[in-house]
């Protein structure tokens, strides 16, 4: 068990600036999430952590470590590639111990390890298959078996289930959790699956472009995220953003007036902590409200109106399609089977506490 | 319209091919049975008919120069296999290396194979010219002998020299079947074994070799079979000659039923080298489906 430290990490392919300027601390035993959409960047800093990529500028601790200039096979960090790189022409048991015979452990010690980890991985009838004839979970649970063989420090998994079907990944990231409690390594996860970010990890790195956008656990990005990106990558369906304008109506108070719209709500009311330093910055600018989806309710009169596009039933939940005046299109989740038609008028109130502000930028205001 | 079944469809559509092959494969195939059992000659026409029975092969096994021709298609198909597989392979792991130029070089690579065997020979029975070639100036000048050689002249050399010259031609095939197979190899097999530890050496010895080890067998079957029945580059560089040290059997073959018109025995000769290139692909197919089983 190590931490690992990123000290303002920079990566660049040519003149192509992949990585920008990360920091980044990870305490032993974490479980660290990286997320982000496709091409922003996390495989290549996964790979820079592995040493199998060369950092351009910054910083890499391990522990206590500089660690930049470590070779990949002497930074004692495992991975479980997308495609699992199991080596087809040997059999289970002789991948899972490659990393051991590599270091030179007897042959007793090695099968006694390699049954241990099968044991685990509920693999033991299969050692002595090769990787050709097995299934993609039964190949995922190899690489992940290998990944554990040498009890490295950290283990890094690049999407790890991306390539199995719903219910498989369902099944594995339950186990992913459960061997990550058992071994209390540190891990730093790669998915772009946010439900699979929330639920297995300690924290979440949003990542934008090369830059991260957030840090915090599940829980602090989908209740306070920092920025319109953050609030818009984390939660299902999406956050409404709504264009908006702030009003200061008294000395501590403000009002926010949605675009196209005569409807006021109290900022206070909406979100419990708006300063007036961010109200007095921010005051008859453009900003931007956001309400999730869970957060709006209906109301037969009053509230932002507006007329119901379209409706995804889902079960256990309904997805409503508001088209409105502020914002053309809002998503109202509400649970269950929903009684709405298409083509009703509804109104729609935000719960209290549940906005979000952010500015020009898109930066939140606190 | 009239309708066949599929198998009459086939067998239709077959026989103009099957009907070519026996009359250009199987006809003189069997002629050249029947002939070996016989004292045919070219020049006396009438001999054809006189059955002779196992003569020929006999005479065959017990001829000195046969059985030395042999020895020396063996010595040629070793040094020459070999060193196409190993030359091939080792270029091909260069090739596979990221490096200015490298598109360059593999078409380059190319060359030698599009170069008719002919040609080839020619080309290095000027290299190896006693007098103006470019090998005895080029080791001369770097010193490494004193005084011009006849490479071809030297009966303990000239084997060798001639293996040289088809090597040079040949590695490129097992050059570009071994680079294709490395670029079948995952980058992320190598990049796991870095990560599990493995040294450049072990990297290839344990995931690069196992996966080229079926395709450059395909290769050294290949290989064998057609070094094996080596005649062009022989009859252009030096016609069996200096005192027979570069007689191949297909060159014997050839000599004893053209050149000395002994149709008979000369046939009874091929038969014998067909006998032994058979075993020869037989013991190759065995191994490559041995390989195929473990794969
Ligand atoms: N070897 C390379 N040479 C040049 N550009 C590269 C190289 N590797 C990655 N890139 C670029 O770097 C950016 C980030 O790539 P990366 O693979 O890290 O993204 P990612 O976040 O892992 O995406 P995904 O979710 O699709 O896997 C991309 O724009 C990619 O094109
Ligand atoms: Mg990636």
């Amino acid at each position: 068990m190590t931490g690992l430290s990123l000290k303002n990490i920079c990566k660049s392919f040519g003149d192509l600036e992949v990585i920008r300027n990360v920091n980044l601390s990870i305490d032993p035993g974490e479980l660290v999430v990286f997320v982000g959409p496709s091409g922003c960047g996390k495989s290549t800093l996964l790979r820079m952590i592995a040493g199998l990529e060369d950092i351009t500028s910054g910083e890499f601790w391990i522990g206590d470590k500089r660690a930049d200039h470590l070779p990949a096979s002497e930074r004692d960090i495992a991975m479980v590639f997308q495609s699992y790189a199991l080596y087809p022409h040997m059999t289970l048991a002789e991948n899972i111990g490659f990393p051991l015979k590599l270091a030179k452990l007897p042959a007793g010690k090695i099968r006694q390890k390699v049954k241990t980890i099968a044991d685990t991985l509920h693999l033991d009838e299969l050692l002595d298959r090769k990787p050709g004839n097995i299934s993609g979970g039964q190949r995922q649970r190899v690489a992940i078996g290998r990944a554990l063989a040498r009890d490295p420090k950290v283990i890094l998994l690049d999407e790890p289930l991306s390539n199995l079907d719903a219910a498989l990944r369902l099944e594995m990231r339950a186990e992913l959790a459960r061997l990550h409690k058992q071994l209390a390594s540190t891990m730093i996860y790669v998915t772009h699956d946010q439900v699979e970010a929330m639920t297995l990890a300690d924290r979440i790195v949003i990542f934008d472009k090369g830059e991260i956008a957030q840090i915090g656990s599940p829980l602090d990005l989908y209740n306070r995220p920092a920025n319109t990106f953050v609030a818009e990558f984390i939660g299902s369906p999406k956050m409404n953003l709504f264009p908006a304008s702030l009003h200061q109506t008294d000395r501590n108070k403000a009002k926010i007036r949605l675009k196209n719209t005569t409807y006021d709500l109290d900022t206070d009311g909406l979100t419990g902590d708006i300063l007036d330093t961010a109200i007095t910055k921010n005051r008859g600018e453009t900003i931007k409200l956001g309400i999730r989806p869970e957060h709006l309710h209906f109301s037969s009169e009053g509230g932002l109106r507006g007329e119901i596009r379209n409706i995804e039933h889902l079960g256990s939940d309904t997805y409503i399609h508001i088209e409105t005046e502020a914002k053309a299109d809002v998503v109202v989740r509400s649970n269950g089977i929903s009684a709405l038609r298409n083509g009703e008028t509804v109104g729609l109130i935000p719960g209290p506490g549940m906005g979000h502000i952010f500015d020009q930028q898109g930066i939140r205001v606190t | 319209m009239i309708r066949f079944s599929r198998t009459a469809t086939a067998w239709l559509l077959l026989t103009p091919m099957m009907t070519i092959i026996i009359g250009v494969v199987g006809y003189p195939l069997i002629k050249t049975v029947y002939y070996s059992f016989t004292a045919a000659h070219l020049a006396a026409p009438g001999t054809t008919d006189s059955w002779i029975g196992l003569k020929n092969y006999i005479k065959a096994l017990g001829n000195s120069q046969f059985l030395d021709s042999i020895s020396n298609t063996s010595y040629f198909v070793c040094v020459s296999v070999s060193a196409e597989i190993i030359l091939g392979v080792l270029v091909a792991l260069l090739l596979n290396q990221k490096f200015h130029g490298r598109t360059l070089l593999r078409a380059l690579l190319i060359l030698p194979l599009a170069l008719p065997t002919v040609v080839n020979a020619m080309m290095w029975r000027l290299i190896y010219a006693p007098d103006f070639g470019a090998l005895n100036a080029l080791l001369t000048q770097i010193g490494l002998i004193e005084s011009y050689r006849s490479w071809l002249g030297d009966p303990d050399l000239a084997l060798s020299m001639v293996a040289i010259a088809d090597v040079w031609k040949n590695f490129p095939l097992v050059a570009l079947i071994t680079l294709a197979a490395l670029q079948s190899i995952s980058k992320d097999l190598i990049e796991a074994a870095t990560l599990d530890g493995a040294s450049a050496w072990q990297r290839f010895w344990n995931v690069v070799f196992p996966a080229i080890l079926a395709p450059v067998s395909v290769a050294l079957v290949l290989r064998t079979i057609e070094a094996f029945k080596v005649f062009d580059i022989v009859y252009v560089m030096t016609r069996g000659g200096p005192a027979d040290s570069t007689k191949t059997v297909s060159f014997h073959v050839y000599q004893e039923a053209f050149a000395y018109m002994r149709i008979g025995s000369g046939a009874s000769y091929a038969l014998i080298v067909v006998l032994i290139s058979s075993f020869l692909i037989a013991t190759y197919m065995w191994l490559l489906k041995k390989q195929g089983n473990t794969a």
